[in-house]
Order: C-alpha cells, then sequence, then structure tokens
C-alpha cells in the first residue's frame, strides 16, 4: 500500500519565528519561519542546498513558490522574502511571529556547489531574485566552506537603494576581505557611493575574469536576458554561466505540467540550469 | 492463456466481480457513453464502436479532488485516497496504454503521487479490443494499436456469440479461471480479426522524423496557420487521456485544498503573477500542446505521448483535426543532421 502518510502534497507544519519589511515602500517582506516538529527540520536541513526553493502554504489562500534566503548554518529557521503580488504573497505580509503556516519543500536542485569547488564564484543578482544569491553568499561565508572555493564577486543591483534587501548584512559584507561586493541602482540617488546603471552594464564595467570561474545570475527576465551575452562577451562558457528560473507552479514536483521547458520541469529539473543546458531547450520562458 | 466467454454468460461473471470490486464499465448518459459504477441488471453499453467521452484516466486523476483538509486553528488533515479493489470491464487499449503512460509521471521514485499510486494498486483493467476501426482514431500511427496489451490485465475480442478472453496477468487470470479454453480454430479467428482491425487502421500522419521537425521549428508559423480556428475551450486537453496537467486551489467554502484538471490551453495556466505569460496566445499554447505529445514526452520516455484515442478530434467545437496539423507538420523544412 502506498505510504499516503508522507504525500509530497502535504505541508510541514511552520510557524512566524521573524517578520519584517525587507524594503522601505513595504513592498518586500522577510519572514523567519521555525518548524514545529524537530524532525521536520532535521529532514530538511539534511535534504537542503542553496538554489533550491519552497512552497508556502496560507491555507485557505493557497501556495506561493519563493527561494530559500538562509544557510543552514545559520541555525534552525529558513528565510523567505515575499514580494506582495496575489491572494498568497498579501497574506504571507499579514502574517505576524506565532502564526502557523505550511512549507514543502526543499525542491529542485539548488546549484551545483560540488561542481564549483576550487573556481572563483562571479554572483550577479538583481531585485527580489537575489533571495537564494544570499542564500548562497552566507552558505560560503562559513568557514567550512568559504576555503573550498576562490575568489568571490558579489553584484547586486536594485532599481533603488530601498527596494535593496539584506542592508545590514551586504553593509558588512564591504568590510570583509574574502570578498569584493559591487551594489548598484537603476537611477542616481543623493548619498549613493556604488555603482549606477543596470546590472548588465555594472557586469562590463567590473569586468570579472572567466579564468577558472563560474557565474551565477539570478534576476528579473530582462536583466537576465542582457548579462548572459554580457558574460558570454566577456570570456565564461556557456557551462560556466548559471541561472536560476522561474515559471509558474503548482506541484513543486514536476507533475501539475506548467512549468515545463521543453522536456524539463523547472521545479524538478531546476531551478538551475547552466546557459549550455538553457540552449538546447526551447525558448519558452 | 485463451478463454471462451459466451455473451449470455457475461451478466453472471460481472454478478460475480462485483462480490469482490467495485465494477466499472461504460454505460449510456444522456448522449454518450460513461465508465460508471456497475449497478444491479445494467449491462455494459458497447454499441458504439468508440469510446467513453470522458478518458478513464479519471478513475486515476478525479476531475477534482481534495489534497487535505483544513482544521479551525491553522492547520490540516490529510484526506486519504479510497483504495477498495475496482475492477475497469471493457477499457479500450488506447485508454489502457495512455494511464501507463501517465504511471511514468505519477510514480516516479523520487515524487511518487500516492493518490494515483493508490487507485493503481486497487484496479484490475480488462480491455475490450477494437474490432471496428473507429472513425477518428489513428492508434496504429502513435505506436498502440485497437488490441494492444499494454496496461491491461485481460483483453477480449469479440466474436460475435462470445468473447475469446486473452488472460495477460495473474490477476486477470484468476478473474477468468471459470472459463474453459479457447479451441485452436478459435483462437486463429480471433488472431485473424485482430490482424484486420490492425490493417484497417489507416496510418494518419508520417511519425518518422516529425520530433525533429517540430523541434527545429519551434519558432515557425506553422503554429499561427494551425491554431488560427483554435478557441482556447481546452476540450482536447480535458478528454485526452495522456493529459495529466491540474492547478491546487484552495476552496475557502469546502475547507479543502483542492486538485482539478487543468489545461495548457488555458491563458491563466502559464500566466505569472508580474503579469508575465511565456505562452499568451493560442500559437504558443498549441504549441505547446502538440510539442508535448509529439517531441517532450519521445525526449522523456521515447514514447509519443498520444495514444491516437481520437477524442481530441470528434470533441473539437471548430472542428481541428490533430492528424491533419501533423501532416501539416510533416511537410515542414527540416535540416538534416550530418553525420
Amino acid at each position: 500500500m502506498p505510504d499516503q502518510a508522507h504525500s509530497p502534497y502535504l505541508p510541514i507544519p511552520m510557524h512566524v519565528l521573524h517578520a519584517y519589511y525587507e524594503s522601505t515602500d513595504r513592498s518586500l517582506k522577510t519572514l523567519e519561519l521555525s518548524f514545529d516538529n524537530p524532525q521536520d527540520a532535521r529532514d530538511f536541513f539534511a535534504a537542503f542546498n542553496p538554489g533550491q526553493f519552497c512552497l508556502l502554504s496560507v491555507f485557505g489562500k493557497g501556495e506561493s513558490a519563493l527561494g530559500v534566503a538562509s544557510a543552514t548554518w545559520e541555525g534552525d529557521f529558513v528565510r523567505f522574502t515575499a514580494q506582495k503580488m496575489g491572494s498568497v504573497t498579501t497574506a504571507l505580509h499579514e502574517l505576524k511571529p506565532g502564526d502557523s503556516l505550511g512549507m514543502r519543500g526543499p525542491l529542485g536542485n539548488g546549484f551545483p556547489l560540488e561542481d564549483w569547488k576550487g573556481k572563483d564564484l562571479v554572483i550577479i543578482g538583481g531585485g527580489c531574485a537575489f533571495s537564494t544569491l544570499y542564500a548562497l553568499t552566507k552558505h560560503l561565508h562559513h568557514p567550512s566552506n568559504r576555503g573550498d572555493y576562490g575568489k568571490m564577486t558579489v553584484i547586486y543591483g536594485t532599481r533603488t537603494s530601498g527596494l535593496c534587501m539584506y542592508k545590514q548584512d551586504i553593509a558588512a559584507w564591504h568590510q570583509r576581505d574574502d570578498m569584493e561586493v559591487h551594489q548598484a541602482i537603476d537611477v542616481p540617488e543623493n548619498d549613493w557611493l556604488h555603482h549606477v546603471g543596470y546590472v548588465p552594464d555594472v557586469v562590463k564595467e567590473v569586468k570579472p575574469s572567466p579564468v577558472n570561474s563560474v557565474a551565477v545570475v539570478c534576476g528579473p527576465p530582462i536583466m537576465t536576458k542582457f548579462t548572459l551575452p554580457a558574460l558570454v562577451e566577456l570570456g565564461f562558457s556557456p557551462e560556466a554561466i548559471f541561472t536560476s528560473l522561474e515559471k509558474r507552479m503548482k506541484c513543486g514536483i514536476g507533475k501539475c505540467g506548467r512549468c515545463n521547458l521543453g522536456p524539463n520541469y523547472i521545479c524538478k529539473d531546476g531551478p538551475v540550469f547552466s546557459l549550455a543546458e538553457l540552449n538546447s531547450l526551447p525558448a519558452d520562458l | 492463456m485463451n478463454l471462451i466467454l459466451k455473451k449470455d454468460e457475461l451478466n453472471t461473471l460481472l454478478t460475480a466481480w462485483r462480490q469482490d470490486y467495485e465494477v466499472y464499465a461504460p454505460q449510456s448518459l444522456q448522449k454518450f457513453t460513461h465508465f460508471l459504477p456497475l449497478q444491479d441488471g445494467a449491462e455494459p453499453a458497447f454499441n458504439k464502436a468508440h469510446n467513453t467521452r470522458v478518458p478513464p484516466k479519471a478513475l486515476f486523476l478525479p476531475t477534482s479532488e481534495a489534497l487535505l483538509k483544513f482544521t479551525r486553528f491553522g492547520g490540516y488533515e490529510q484526506v486519504p485516497t479510497e483504495t477498495a479493489p475496482r475492477l475497469i470491464f471493457g477499457i479500450r487499449p488506447c485508454d489502457a496504454h495512455a494511464v501507463t503512460m501517465l504511471d511514468t509521471v505519477f510514480e516516479q521514485e523520487r515524487y511518487t503521487d500516492p493518490h494515483w499510486q493508490a487507485r493503481r494498486e486497487a484496479t484490475v483493467t480488462i480491455g475490450l479490443g477494437c474490432h471496428e476501426p473507429c472513425q477518428t482514431g489513428f492508434c496504429t500511427t502513435v505506436g498502440s494499436g485497437p488490441f494492444n496489451h499494454a496496461g491491461l490485465d485481460a483483453i477480449l475480442t469479440d466474436l460475435g456469440e462470445f468473447y475469446l478472453v486473452e488472460t495477460l496477468t495473474e490477476q486477470g487470470g484468476r478473474l477468468f479461471s471459470q472459463l474453459d479454453a479457447a479451441s485452436e480454430m478459435q483462437a486463429a479467428q480471433a488472431y485473424e480479426l485482430q490482424q484486420a482491425a490492425q490493417a484497417g487502421m489507416p496510418i494518419a500522419f508520417e511519425t518518422e522524423g516529425l520530433k525533429q521537425k517540430l523541434d527545429q521549428n519551434f519558432v515557425s508559423p506553422y503554429w499561427e496557420e494551425v491554431s488560427r480556428s483554435c478557441l482556447s475551450c481546452g476540450v482536447c486537453t480535458f478528454l485526452c487521456p495522456t493529459c495529466f496537467c491540474f492547478d491546487i486551489v484552495d476552496e475557502t467554502q469546502r475547507n479543502e485544498r483542492v486538485r482539478n484538471w487543468d489545461s495548457c490551453m488555458f491563458r491563466t495556466y502559464s500566466l505569472e503573477a508580474s503579469g508575465h505569460n511565456p505562452r499568451p496566445s493560442r500559437v504558443e499554447r498549441t504549441r505547446q500542446r502538440l510539442s508535448h505529445k509529439f517531441t517532450y514526452w519521445v525526449d522523456q520516455i521515447n514514447q509519443i505521448g498520444c495514444t491516437g484515442c481520437g477524442r481530441c478530434v470528434r470533441y473539437c467545437p471548430v472542428g481541428l483535426d490533430i492528424r491533419a496539423m501533423l501532416r501539416k507538420a510533416n511537410q515542414l523544412p527540416s535540416e538534416v543532421a550530418h553525420a
């Protein structure tokens, strides 16, 4: 008899530990969630890989796919940043510490961290899609991981400085001597000390070296569209460029059909693909 | 094992099976036939040479099904799947074959769907071969056939006064253990009929090289041409035995999270929260439907994701015919790969 108790459609019972606005316009809110049952936490962290996502459930409202924005070493919680868009994310924004919700995951493949060992990493993000790259950077910051990788460069652009996420942490990154951080905003603002311009242009300006490096890009489609060729122009091979894709999803486990990209499902076979893989798939994004 | 089932003994057998199984058989309802639980005195409706309107995939993936029920204090309870033994009698080979394809989706190692699996394990399927070709079907074109054995525990061949029963699994054998063996002449007669039925199905389009042509013409005016009269009604996908897409929604009035059949032919199917839609018009959606069946399934399981049941042709309100669409695809230009 099939094991119905372990149905992949059943959310893990969670509760809100912390909830705070991430952007000054209150469109982005971060939720740190804790597990109701300790065994669920052990199972989750044993399976988790940066770059994976979860489906958050507000019962009665529905489910929404969000990238995990925390590293395992940070503690027994899982962080997400939700942009208020529809009914589920609006309900997520209304949650307060102690409130219950459901979570399914971790889902998807995550970043191929094993393959990247010994290489320099160029991490390029735009807008709220930076969340999984934040998880990646946090993961790499841990002393037991940092030594496995070479030089680390982070390029992060947002429309305005107010929309920049994880501000305190990123401000502290500028002080670190084991990484290089480039922040950008689209239009000039007073007292802004970093780059002004779109991410693809900042990438061209920073000119990260393609030698023994991999680049990983997460951002809105328009940013990704122009950043990937910029990297190719800098000499990165399609096998060394990675991006994380998104499409509308329901099941998260390759059954409901809608997130397919050719024969691949973004939820199950992605969300992380190399440019080489993308080049062999139909342009159906 | 070949056995003989006299037609006037069928009802006795069905009644006996109903002791142990809920027996589903095609029955007339309004203008169509449907797979419904057999009641006392009812007989299977095999008067038409074609399929039920709704494919029997619905017995494994219901049109609407609760996944969980919300409780009062922010939690939920699981809604268990019924697993009482069921017997499907008179399923056509194309539909049984389609169920085995859906197994590759719902019974993947990493994420098995327990609802699908529970129903599959609780179900025995007895097929009825199609000795008369149906008008819109094209099973032999796509690798299935009027007497295909895939997904069946036993298959029946209609020989007039009686059925020749071929048992295909142990379970199928047990169901017919009371029957007499067929004579060699009867078996030969059935074989001949099966061969004639197979030969009687015309080849509807060329499948050789079709995947490559569709792959290479992902961007092509072809898609606009074949989708022009489509209404996006979705009937081709709802009634398709190999379509499996579903939506998951929270039904607050029922306090349940429900999965409902969905269709890639609908605009909202792939519409994202940002307003972006990768498949905004019927052109992209038609491309998705045909590409899924004739290229993506081939990539995934090396089989065309269509068993040629012909429902999409029969029920399309504007007469779009997938066979004509694919004959047109046969004419598309293709680059020959140089070895």
